[in-house]
């Protein structure tokens, strides 16, 4: 299952609510990480998360079963591996 | 960590060579009103031939300095129109964002604060180059008139304890995967970080929960 980790710090609240309205998505926790899992890829619009550039390029805090083949102003997206 | 293991008390002074005191007194204190703090005018000594020189600093708040040495009669070396600053002048070709990778951040409190020393620099020969909010900094930058690249800063909010964890899962994990790949990736990166927070990010939260109840 592709898997991303998001901390849980103000600013990037906002990626698994947008993540969680995908219904092939789970987003879960480990301790004070957001575990979103998704059954085949995953992709994330950065519009949908309204995160300013900053935030977005560094919100993915761990990848597991996946790798990120797209990460730019306008989508983050993990294809499983 | 321990109070006994952590001692230091944070930046007493860091160091540059000016060719420009006349400059460098502008900027940091006509522009900035950085203080005069300190100063030593020493005759070279020693056995190699050093110069005489000025060595002066400014303060830069929590009585931290930032100090030049001025060399009398010392002249730059390399070619003063290739990018670089006063201490070192950068090969051709040297990118951008390597350039402006080293560069002194100073703190202050408030949007008020930092926008005030927006102000004073925008009045000066050393406007605002560019005013960026990154993850959770709010940050002003110039050169200096020496070329050193000097940032204003201000936090958005707080540090939150979770972010020293990650700070520290992303070290562990920058090590581990360095030990296999000396040229690793920002992917291969990611995926021994989350195996780190699969491992630890649990047993960390329980551990702080301990600690608050």
């Amino acid at each position: 299952m592709t898997t991303i980790y998001v901390l849980d710090v103000p600013e990037n609240t906002s990626l698994p609510k947008v993540a969680a309205q995908d219904s092939t998505v789970t987003v879960g926790r480990v301790g004070p990480y957001f575990e979103i899992v998704a059954e085949g890829p995953l992709e994330i619009d950065r519009g949908a998360t309204s995160c300013r550039h900053a935030v977005w390029y560094s919100i993915v805090a761990g990848v597991s079963h996946g790798t990120i083949v797209q990460h730019d102003k306008n989508a983050l997206r993990v294809e499983p591996t | 960590m321990t109070p006994t293991e952590h001692r230091v008390r944070g930046v007493d002074h860091a160091a540059f060579p000016t060719f420009d005191p006349v400059a460098t007194v502008r900027f940091y204190r006509d522009v900035l009103r950085f203080p005069v703090v300190h100063s030593v005018c020493a005759a070279g000594w020693g056995p190699e031939k050093h110069p005489d020189f000025i060595h002066f600093f400014f303060d830069i708040g929590n009585d931290d300095r930032i100090a030049f040495f001025y060399y009398f009669g010392h002249r730059p070396v390399g070619d003063p129109q290739a990018r670089g600053d006063a201490w070192a002048r950068l090969p051709e070709g040297t990118p951008d964002f390597f350039a402006n990778s080293r560069h002194l951040a100073i703190h202050v409190e408030s949007e008020e604060d930092l926008l005030e020393y927006r102000r004073r620099l925008d009045d000066s020969d050393w406007p605002v180059e560019m005013q960026v909010r990154h993850e959770t900094i709010e940050s002003i930058y110039t050169h200096d008139p020496n070329g050193y690249m000097i940032e204003l800063t201000r936090a958005l909010r707080p540090v939150t304890p979770q972010e020293d964890l990650d700070a520290n899962l992303t070290i562990d994990a920058l090590l581990d995967v360095l030990e296999e790949d000396p040229e690793p990736t920002l992917g291969t990166l990611l995926g021994r970080k989350a195996e780190l927070i699969v491992a630890r990010a649990a047993d960390w939260e329980r551990a702080q929960q301990a600690v608050q109840a």
